[in-house]
């Protein structure tokens, strides 16, 4: 079908004698229809009823089938596919380590998975760590690492960055962070922003040492919100206190840093993210400006702001889009 | 009609084209240059991150200009009529076109930003009018439906936007299901045959329209016209929908006439559209018929309990992953033309695109594979492969 329009283009001397013989070999093909992510829908879908359907029947029968035996069968599980990964492994490198299959990473995440069942359901049922929590969740997250790294499994890393954050008291994932964090906990604010900064360091090393560096991504995009929210957090909680100062100052440099390293590394991502955090800042500044001097005309010079800024953001990021593509 | 340079929209799907076929390595990165060159795309289209990060900042420029502005006509009692509504709707829709034709945006996240805004404040400012006046929430739904349609129409033709396009075809159908049951006196008994008719008319036409150069714009709006339509289709004979709608709408409880003929409908449809799907290679009805089999699951589920749902979930799971163990075995290397191998780009519904375009091809109604392997991929792609560890 596509013909026509390729000997255009040979006609008007766009495309050589050489490519338009490639393209009507190609045509002469017959295409492939693909069924790939048809498939693996399916698979995940079939996946999922399976798991459910044990889980809730395990749970129906708990009485008659006896802790013990479930948790044999858990462990069986998390054994058995741990064994199959090892088997199956690639050699380990510094590098990207591509899956030897494609049913490999999901078996390495059913392993994964089935583990910290299999920890949690130990020390809910038989209490092994007693109130120990710390050494409950830092064993797992180990765990969690060692296979992150040495399978090179980006699902594995978010699942070791959120069990940190666990071991540390908080939960990482964006929702919880939003919706049940209570922020005005000064430690919980200390946690999170030592988590994020630690993220973020994690991230630079990576980097700098060329130790996984595709993990980076990972790290830095954590990193990044947890420290930023966490600074937001800080300046409201102290709000009357020379400390908002601080973080503001904190949260200028942040996005000075972040700034340079989305150029750096050409990321549109981080770069958004950097515009959009700084912007949130900037905006409750100079609100609190505005609140605090004018008190009538207060509403019509905020929505002032909000229209002048808002055009003043789309230009800074229409212009840093463009140079990040040039850079 | 289009608001967008329609010869910079044809160059754009020309090197999309083209692009493809550069990545695959049929044509050297320097004919790509030169072609780039002879067919040149002025639009401001940035990137996802961009787009999302320009859509939310105008959402926040618009409501606040707007905000004022209502702040401003508050003390002369204009925000209480619904005039002032479809003022708003009116001065985003203004600056919408001036960003288009002046600024060159598309798919900018502006223009996606502005069009949303204008849109629902127009229609919501026209729906209020009526709202008032209309004798029933039939009569209200009739005339929503009636403005939605036109308005969305317009927007489509002159944005050829998907969203507006979807609006449109439901509005459509919905209208013409109001208006059955209010014009023709047994109108709840007979509105899921007329349904039906309307939905694979519908989708007949935006199916065989879709290929055609002349609509080669408004394709992926066709596209879109298409799934709604199937998924109407379905629904229109759905078991559970009909016996809702007749319960809501008419007080009616208990079986339904003809009930077997809806039954049949409700389970087999998805399968034949899958059946279908595969056996004209056509994306779109595969997808839409692995979708509805979960609707027909719940439907049957809500019906007759076969089982606890326990044993339920385990055994389809089971069954399905027979299934796709089958498959990856059968076509570990590729068998009649279809494959398991990755597809080269990661389309959404894969062959949206283009195919021919500067010059008048005959067009076939056949739609178009996608994009096929290259050679050294033939003999069954990575995930063929999985299919003989048998270990799962």
């Amino acid at each position: 079908m596509t013909d026509k329009l390729y000997e255009t283009l040979h006609a008007e001397g766009l495309i050589g004698d050489e490519s338009l013989a490639k393209i009507r070999l190609k045509q002469q093909q017959t295409p492939l229809f693909s069924l790939h992510w048809e498939v693996r829908t399916l698979l995940y879908i079939g996946v999922l009823l399976l798991t459910t359907g044990l889980g809730i029947l395990i749970y129906e029968n708990i009485d008659t089938i006896g802790h013990q035996f479930v948790l044999a069968f858990i462990a069986l599980i998390c054994g058995g596919s741990f064994f199959y990964c090892f088997k199956h492994k690639m050699p380990f490198s510094v590098g990207k380590v591509k899956a030897p299959n494609s049913f490999f990473d999901y078996i390495l995440l059913l392993a994964c998975i089935s583990m910290l069942i299999f920890v949690g359901y130990l020390q809910y049922e038989y209490k092994v760590f007693g109130t120990n929590y710390g050494l409950a969740t830092l064993i797992p997250m180990l765990v969690l690492f060692y296979v992150a790294y040495q399978f090179d499994h980006l699902g594995i890393l978010s699942m070791a960055i959120a069990n940190l954050a666990v071991w540390m008291g908080v939960s990482v994932t964006p929702k919880q962070l939003l919706l049940n964090s209570d922020f005005d906990s000064t430690t919980i604010i200390y946690t999170y922003l030592i988590l994020g900064i630690v993220l973020l360091v994690a991230a630079l090393i990576t980097q700098r040492y060329v130790f996984k560096p595709h993990f980076k991504f990972s790290y830095q995009h954590y990193g990044l919100h947890v420290t930023y929210i966490a600074l937001l957090a800080a300046y409201f909680h102290f709000y009357e206190s020379g400390l908002a100062l601080v973080a503001m100052a904190a949260l200028a440099g942040l996005s000075y840093w972040m700034y340079t390293d989305s150029f750096k590394h050409k990321s549109f991502y981080f770069l958004l993210l950097v515009v959009l955090y700084s912007y949130i800042a900037l905006s409750s500044l100079v609100i609190r400006v505005l609140v605090s001097k004018i008190n009538e005309a207060g509403f019509e010079l905020a929505a002032l702001y909000f229209i002048g800024s808002g055009v003043g953001f789309i230009m800074l990021l229409i212009n840093l889009n463009k140079k990040l593509k040039t850079a | 009609m289009i608001a967008y340079n329609k010869t910079w929209l044809t160059n754009l799907l020309l090197q999309d084209e083209v692009k493809k076929d550069a990545a695959q390595g049929y044509i050297t990165p320097v004919e790509l240059k030169t072609i780039e060159d002879k067919y040149p795309v002025g639009f401001y289209t940035p990137n996802l991150f961009v787009r999302i990060g320009l859509f939310i900042l105008t959402c926040v420029i618009v409501s606040f200009a707007q905000g004022l502005l209502s702040l401003m006509a508050a003390s002369g009692d204009l925000i209480e009529s619904f005039g002032w509504f479809i003022f708003l709707g009116a001065t985003a829709y203004i600056a919408l076109e001036l960003m288009v034709n002046g600024k060159f945006h598309y798919r900018s996240g502006v223009d996606d930003a502005l069009l949303v805004i204008a849109g629902s404040q127009i229609a919501g400012g026209m729906a209020m009018v009526f709202y008032k006046s209309s004798q029933s929430g039939v009569d209200f739904f009739l005339v929503f439906s009636a403005i939605v349609l036109v308005l969305g129409v317009f927007l489509t033709l002159r944005f050829t936007d998907m969203l507006m396009s979807a609006f449109s075809c439901v509005a459509f159908l919905g209208l013409v299901f109001l208006l059955w049951l209010k014009v023709i006196p047994a109108g709840l008994a007979t509105a899921p045959f007329a349904m039906m008719v309307l939905a694979a008319g519908t989708y007949w036409l935006a199916f065989t329209n879709h290929q055609k150069k002349r609509y080669v714009h408004y394709q992926n709006c066709l596209v879109v016209v298409q799934i709604i339509s199937l998924l109407v289709l379905y629904a229109a004979g759905n078991y559970f929908v009909i016996q809702t709608l007749s319960t809501e709408m008419a007080g009616k409880t208990g079986p339904v006439p003809f009930g077997l003929v809806f039954w049949v409908w409700t389970v087999l449809l998805p399968f034949v559209y899958i059946y279908v799907g595969i056996y004209k290679k056509n994306t779109i009805l595969l997808r839409t018929g692995l979708l509805l089999i979960a609707g027909a699951a719940i439907t049957v589920r809500n019906y007759m309990h076969l089982m606890p749902i326990d044993r339920m979930l385990t055994l389809v799971g089971v069954v399905i992953l027979v299934i796709v163990y089958g498959i990856s075995k059968y076509l570990k290397t590729p068998q009649h033309g279809y494959t398991l191998a990755e597809p080269d780009e990661a389309n959404l519904m894969d062959h949206l695109k283009v195919e021919s375009l500067i010059a008048a091809g005959t067009f076939s109604h056949a739609p178009a594979a996608p994009a096929p392997e290259s050679g050294t991929k033939f003999g069954g792609g990575s995930f063929g492969g999985g299919g003989s560890s048998g270990d799962f």
